[in-house]
């Protein structure tokens, strides 16, 4: 009774946190552009705060930089369980134009941490991340949340 | 004390680390760590030709990015000597103006979403997603839209998607005027805004602030003056404030997009027959150009011989105004939330300003070694 009630709560209760570990800002604001009217992410209970250690689900827009080597690990260990990932937008799938010959980037996103859900596009239209973080997240943070009790 | 603020954190949108040296919540000086987001863009165009150039150009910014490809393509085209068609040149304003909408109404919509006013967010990205419908009408993509090449445009537009864009403008114009006096004349938004984060004119010149912040400043230029298509059948006015505070950035902004609908409306009723692209071979030889962003003014200065880019240097606004920022606006800042909304109201842009130079202890600079670059 009580793992149902906590089945349905969760899944409508998804916080979301955006990691921009070296994008060129395209990506990021399609995820605002979720927040407007048009597309109003909360009305299926996303709530972007970008706050890693609330997070349910993880954004990753960007090829991976020197920087974000190391720092991206961290953050993913900070983020509590369950740990979904959804990397949006040709770069950390590839790197897109940048995964070439003398840049710094580290592409492929999921060299460094495991990733549940990918979204092609440079970048994809708000509609389709939108579909990307519907098709993980209510899921996988019931059926999870159900192993740890 | 030293407060940490980033590189993930809930009030920024891109990586920064933002150091403020606070005295209990009042603010006295911050300093600024860069060097989240850089790719090597500029490594990775040497020895590229410009049709592999422009996507790399494109990609420096996602917000503004339609000016980067303009002034990459504009750059090309004084090496050659040449001037793209007239009509190609009516297109690139029209696009140009109609991103610049997109990129001020999103960053208003940051700088109330900063002071907590979630209503005005809201209706400033109620009031965006049209002109990005326009956007996508005409270039056939939200935000990187491959619509530049040197010597033209790619596309041609019909009169259809030209009536349409005519539509969205007179839709915003008409809601317009409303919102602007929500921000203009609201107490609490007022409140947050009036006389903080204030900079003078001189603090203004001294930091090489450009763009909407050198505006609200009193500095009363615009590169579009110069421009000339601009110069030559288009009529702008200048928009400046002399405030120099969040309220005067923010209302410099809105005034500026009246502006650009002004153009937009003249562009469609003026557009001038003819072809979108012509051929221009490229000579060896060095050029630059500059261009007015909706953030400031961007610089390229490109190097080729003839086929290949040799070297190129990009100038991005933002750089300028958040060491504005950082220098000059954060002296006299009552809160740390202040502080926050400050930074916001200077519509930084982190992607576009990541370069990296080595200094050694001797003070000797070097270029940065590229670590996926093959050793010769």
């Amino acid at each position: 009774m009580l793992d149902a009630l906590k089945d349905v709560i969760r899944k409508s209760s998804i916080h979301v946190c955006l990691i921009n570990t070296g994008g060129c800002n395209g990506c990021d604001i399609e995820v605002v552009a979720l927040l407007s009217p048009r597309y109003d992410l909360e009305q299926y209970g996303i709530y972007v705060h970008n706050n890693p250690r609330e997070a349910d689900v993880v954004l990753v827009v960007g090829a991976v930089t020197e920087q974000w080597r190391e720092k991206l690990q961290r953050i993913y260990a900070k983020v509590p369980e369950p740990k979904i990932v959804v990397a949006i937008g040709n770069c950390p799938l590839s790197g897109d134009v940048f995964n070439q010959e003398g840049s710094s980037v580290y592409a492929p996103v999921s060299d460094f941490i495991p990733v549940d859900a990918e979204v092609s596009g440079c970048p994809p239209r708000p509609s389709e991340i939108l579909a990307a973080i519907l098709s993980v997240g209510p899921d996988a943070i019931a059926a999870r949340g159900r192993q740890k009790l | 004390m030293i407060l940490p603020i980033g590189p993930i954190h809930p009030s920024l949108k891109e990586p920064l680390r933002l150091k403020l040296k606070t005295q209990g919540e009042k603010v006295l000086s911050a300093e600024i760590d860069y060097g989240y987001v850089h790719r090597g863009i500029e490594r990775i165009m040497k020895g590229k030709t410009w049709q592999k150039g422009i996507y790399l150009s494109e990609r420096v910014c996602g917000i503004c990015s339609y000016i980067h490809t303009q002034t990459f393509a504009e750059t090309f085209e004084s090496i050659a000597g040449e001037r793209a068609p007239l009509r190609a040149q009516f297109l690139r304003v029209l696009t140009n103006e109609l991103d610049r909408i997109q990129s001020h109404l999103l960053a208003n919509s940051t700088y109330f979403k900063a002071i907590e006013h979630e209503t005005l967010f809201m209706y400033m990205l109620y009031l965006r997603e049209p002109v990005m419908d326009a956007i996508e009408l005409l270039t056939g993509n939200r935000v990187n839209m491959g619509w530049n090449v040197v010597g033209g445009v790619r596309m041609d537009v019909k009169q259809v998607h030209l009536d349409s864009i005519m539509k969205i403008m007179l839709k915003l114009e008409s809601e317009y005027d409303r919102y602007v006096e929500m921000f203009e004349k609201g107490p609490l938004v007022g409140l947050r805004s009036h006389d903080v984060g204030k900079m003078t004119r001189d603090e203004a010149i001294k930091a090489r602030a450009v763009g909407p912040i050198g505006r609200a400043s009193g500095l009363e230029n615009d590169l579009r003056e110069n421009h000339h298509t601009y110069k030559d059948h288009l009529d702008l006015k200048v928009i400046w404030r002399k405030e120099g505070d969040n309220f005067a950035r923010n209302m410099n902004r809105f005034d500026e997009i009246t502006q650009s609908i002004n153009l937009i409306k003249q562009v469609i009723e003026n557009l001038p027959e003819g072809d979108i692209r012509k051929k221009i071979d490229i000579p060896a030889g060095y050029g630059d150009w500059r261009n007015e962003a909706p953030r400031g003014e961007v610089t390229y200065t490109i190097e080729t011989n003839g086929n290949l880019i040799k070297n190129i240097s990009i100038r991005t606004p933002s750089i300028m105004n958040i060491d504005a920022c950082a220098k000059y606006m954060f002296n006299d800042v009552a809160t740390v939330s202040d502080a926050i909304a400050t930074y916001a109201s200077v519509d930084p842009c982190i992607a576009c300003t990541e370069r990296v130079v080595i200094v050694d202890e001797s003070g000797k600079t070097r270029e940065f070694d590229y670590p996926n670059y093959p050793k010769i």
